[in-house]
């Protein structure tokens, strides 16, 4: 929706911000870059789809689209909690090999739509991190809390 | 809707004409008598110069006019259209294409070579003067006092576009004119059609211009209109008819006039009888099935796909519609949900229909293709098809031209024998290759075979060998031996031609036809020719499927592949090393769908087993429980799914959860692999 956005490095426009959507999962408190979001559901009857990969284990209907249901919290290693009254199916588009594709993203909890300023981007930490570091796009300070930008390309496929 | 470009729509319509030409053109090789042939490639000619000129296709209309020029020879019966004859006119075929559809890449060179060779084949004598030329006289009329026309139109001549009046200015533009309106033949207001032009002009041309530039003026109409050119004598300079109204301006098309009417009828009425019998008629039969077109509606491909995305997903909700009302007790509400499930069928039967295409439309492509093979490889070829009206889904057509263009050029590359061979195996010299399409139950079966050598499998399996596929002395059956052309890299080939034997083809065309959820299969007979057999699904978009259950997932297996159900014996269930089902005295492999899945918990008692089959393989699959029929609109897996295996696609049921549709090729590949496993180990 937002090509600059979408392919910007980081620092080249330091003092735009961004608009994203905070998600929960787990501990953690992700940014995801509101252009690729589609849609936010409640929860739909998923069907496990055997023999793919463990972080994409089902589909689900959209809209009559049948959309892979992603789950990154077995993508990072992070404890599946089963389904609470605050979990949420994010749809988002995501562009694989120069097709768009739609997918579904399990979310503990969606806190809001907000602005996150570049002006604030950190340099990825080398340590520290229980994550790889190709999953992560950039890192930004909002409310005095760190929260990741996570690259969904990679991440995905 | 935006405005439809005029040009795309020549284009559009011209490469409908070069498909009738070439057909036309190829069907005259076996039949050179035929007048039809010679009339409707002329036909087909006439028309791309026509609607050329008109679009501006300046180029195409002047080259298809000497094209049309030389072949009209043929068409008199004055020239055989011998077979170098119709190679260089398929030649001249393409180089019009290729003015139309790419001007900026034709060099004009290349168009006059080939019409060289049409006149040094059509008429070796003249060849040396440009045909149009040839009869014309170059120099000025003998007096110069210029030419006395007589114009007359064919009636339809405004429909095409043409506009009378402006060659009447064009002949201005070469010398001072004198027109007369000819107006005999124009009838009584109520018999006068307003779109026929029923006038005729007789022009006194004051000019020392040449014949040939005065029919110049008419190079686009030459063939609608009778055009009579005599030169002015000092003795034949007379005054125009005095019966006829003189009019210093044309007159502006047929205006009923009240003064017409004074016209004797009975005069009009027998010049029409006259003037029209034979050739009139002729060209009129050509016509009519243009006129039949009328009831067909070009509409863009991708509007279709969308109506029947549309139409997928009123089934889907009709489906859920039906079952909420089948839940309640609403007599009004099941009527309804009723009615509606007939009109969502209907409909969907409809727009399916509107999806299918006759094969045909494909097959004449690879006539031309076995044309040109036959004569590169110096191998006689005789190519016969059958069943043309055969439909399919028009996304399949599509699909299925590469792979069958591999699998023609391999019948003729490898197939088929050369000459020599052939003589010595006491066959004809003509190799034969026939491609024919027959429905079958809900599929299709487009068959290739050959009347060749038939596949070497000793060479086969020596190949295979080579390449470590398989280790030597196996036991294999021939059939098996036989896969291993569809593997990749695989080419028995001894030299690499440009046409085939570079190992890529074959397992393109294997997964081209999976990936349409058809199958192949081979036949041969040594010495006698191959067959390959491709089976495809009707269409794409829904199948009927069989809706089964195993623990909480619903799967649909498409029924296309469905056998039977039988349930599972005690006796089967007992035995858990031994995966094979005893149908009526043949063994069956079976696969439990749970373990498969990796289902966890036990089986549910009464386990059901579908038995599927593709090609001459049978395999169970053993379910919890089989629900029904169930109409299958079928999604296809997302990009980030393309890892899994045994699911082909996706639907979605009535309660509006996603259902998988089963993979039936790979399950039977993973059957057998799994069954040789225990014969393996059990030797």
């Amino acid at each position: 929706m937002n090509p600059d956005i979408k392919h910007d490095s980081v620092g080249t426009h330091a003092a735009d911000s961004i608009q994203v959507l905070m998600v929960g999962l787990g501990d953690e408190t992700f940014a995801l870059d509101a252009g690729f979001v589609r849609e936010i559901i409640d929860p739909v009857p998923a069907t496990r789809v055997a023999g793919a990969r463990a972080f994409l284990p089902s589909v689900i209907n959209v809209r009559g689209n049948v959309i892979p249901l992603a789950d990154l919290r077995i993508r990072f290693g992070m404890q599946v909690e089963a389904d609470s009254a605050d979990t949420r199916i994010v749809v988002i588009e995501i562009d694989i090999g120069g097709d768009p594709v739609l997918v579904g993203v399990i979310a503990d909890k969606v806190y809001e739509v907000t602005e996150i300023s570049r002006a604030n981007v950190q340099q990825t930490p080398r340590v520290g991190m229980h994550w790889r570091p190709e999953f992560i796009r950039f890192i930004t300070k909002w409310r005095e809390e760190f929260v990741i930008i996570p690259n969904m390309e990679r991440i995905l496929s | 809707m935006t405005a439809v470009d005029p040009v795309e729509v020549f284009r559009q319509e011209a490469s409908e004409l070069f498909e009738a030409l070439e057909i036309a053109l190829l069907d005259l090789i076996d039949r050179p008598d035929d007048h039809d042939l010679v009339d409707s490639a002329f036909r087909a000619l006439h028309t791309i110069k026509g609607s050329g000129a008109m679009f501006g296709f300046v180029q195409v209309a002047a080259f298809t006019h000497e094209f049309e020029t030389a072949f009209d020879l043929v068409r008199k019966g004055e020239v055989k259209p011998t077979g170098d004859l119709i190679s260089v006119a398929l030649t001249a075929k393409d180089y019009i294409r290729g003015l139309i559809e790419a001007p900026e890449t034709m060099d004009s060179i290349i168009g006059d070579a080939i019409l060289d060779d049409l006149r040094r084949l059509v008429d070796p004598a003249r060849a040396a003067k440009p045909l149009a030329a040839a009869p014309a006289v170059e120099q000025p009329s003998a007096s110069g006092a210029g030419w006395q026309l007589h114009l007359e139109f064919e009636s339809h001549i405004l429909r095409n576009g043409s506009n009378p009046l402006d060659y009447l200015d064009d002949l201005r533009s070469l010398g001072s004119c004198f027109v007369v309106a000819v107006v005999d033949d124009v009838p009584t207001l109520d018999e006068l059609e307003p779109e026929y032009c029923y006038l005729k002009w007789d022009v006194t041309l004051s000019s020392a211009c040449s014949r040939a530039a005065v029919e110049d003026v008419f190079m686009f109409v030459r063939d609608e209109m009778q055009l009579r050119i005599d030169p002015i004598t000092a003795d034949r300079v007379e005054t125009p008819p005095k019966a006829a109204a003189v009019a210093p301006e044309p007159a502006r098309e047929a205006r009923p006039d009240l003064q017409l009417d004074l016209l004797p009828k009975s005069e009009t009425a027998t010049k029409e009888s006259g003037d029209t019998s034979t050739s009139e008629k002729k060209r009129d039969d050509g016509r009519r099935p243009d006129d039949r077109q009328i009831a067909t509606v070009r509409i863009p491909a991708q509007r279709l796909d969308e109506l029947m995305d549309r139409v997928g997903e009123l089934v889907i909700a009709q489906a859920r519609l039906s079952q909420l009302a089948a839940a309640g007790d609403d007599l009004s509400i099941k009527m309804i949900a009723e009615e509606i499930e007939r009109l969502a069928a209907s409909l969907r039967d409809t727009t399916m229909g509107a999806r299918m295409v006759p094969i045909g439309s494909l097959f004449s492509r690879f006539r031309r293709l076995v044309h040109d093979l036959s004569r590169d490889l110096g191998k006689p070829v005789e190519f016969v098809t059958s069943g043309e009206d055969t439909e399919l889904d028009k996304t399949m057509i599509e699909c299925l031209a590469d792979p069958l263009v591999h699998l023609i050029r391999n019948a003729i590359d490898h197939g088929i024998e050369d000459t020599a061979r052939r003589t010595a195996a006491g066959k004809t010299e003509q190799g034969r290759i026939e491609l024919t399409a027959t429905h079958s139950g809900a599929q299709v079966l487009v068959t290739v075979s050959d009347n060749g050598g038939g596949l070497d499998t000793a060479r086969i399996r020596a190949k295979a060998e080579d390449q470590g596929l398989i280790a030597p002395g196996a036991v294999m059956s021939d059939q098996d031996i036989h896969q291993f052309l569809f593997h990749p890299g695989f080419s028995t080939a001894q030299t690499v031609s440009a046409l085939s034997g570079r190992g890529v083809g074959m397992d393109v065309v294997k997964r081209t036809i999976e990936n349409m959820r058809g199958s192949i299969d081979l036949a041969t007979v040594p010495g006698q020719g191959a067959s390959v057999t491709l089976r495809l699904p009707l269409t794409l978009a829904i199948i009927e499927g069989l809706l089964i259950r195993v623990d909480e997932g619903h799967y649909i297996i498409p029924l296309s592949a469905v056998e039977e159900c039988v349930e599972l014996t005690a006796a089967d269930e007992r035995s858990r090393g031994r995966n094979f089902l005893n149908v009526r005295g043949d063994l069956v492999p079976f696969l439990r769908l749970r373990d498969l899945f990796g289902t966890p918990g036990s089986p549910e008692r009464h386990q059901k087993t579908i038995i599927i089959s593709t090609g001459d393989t049978r395999v169970g699959l053993v379910a919890d429980q089989i629900i029904g029929n169930h109409q299958t609109v079928i999604k296809s897996l997302s990009k980030l799914h393309s890892d899994v295996t045994m699911f082909s696609g996706a639907t979605i049921l009535g309660d509006g959860s996603a259902a998988l549709i089963l993979d039936i090729a790979q399950l039977v590949a993973l059957a057998q692999s799994q069954s040789e496993k225990q014969q393996n180990r059990a030797a």
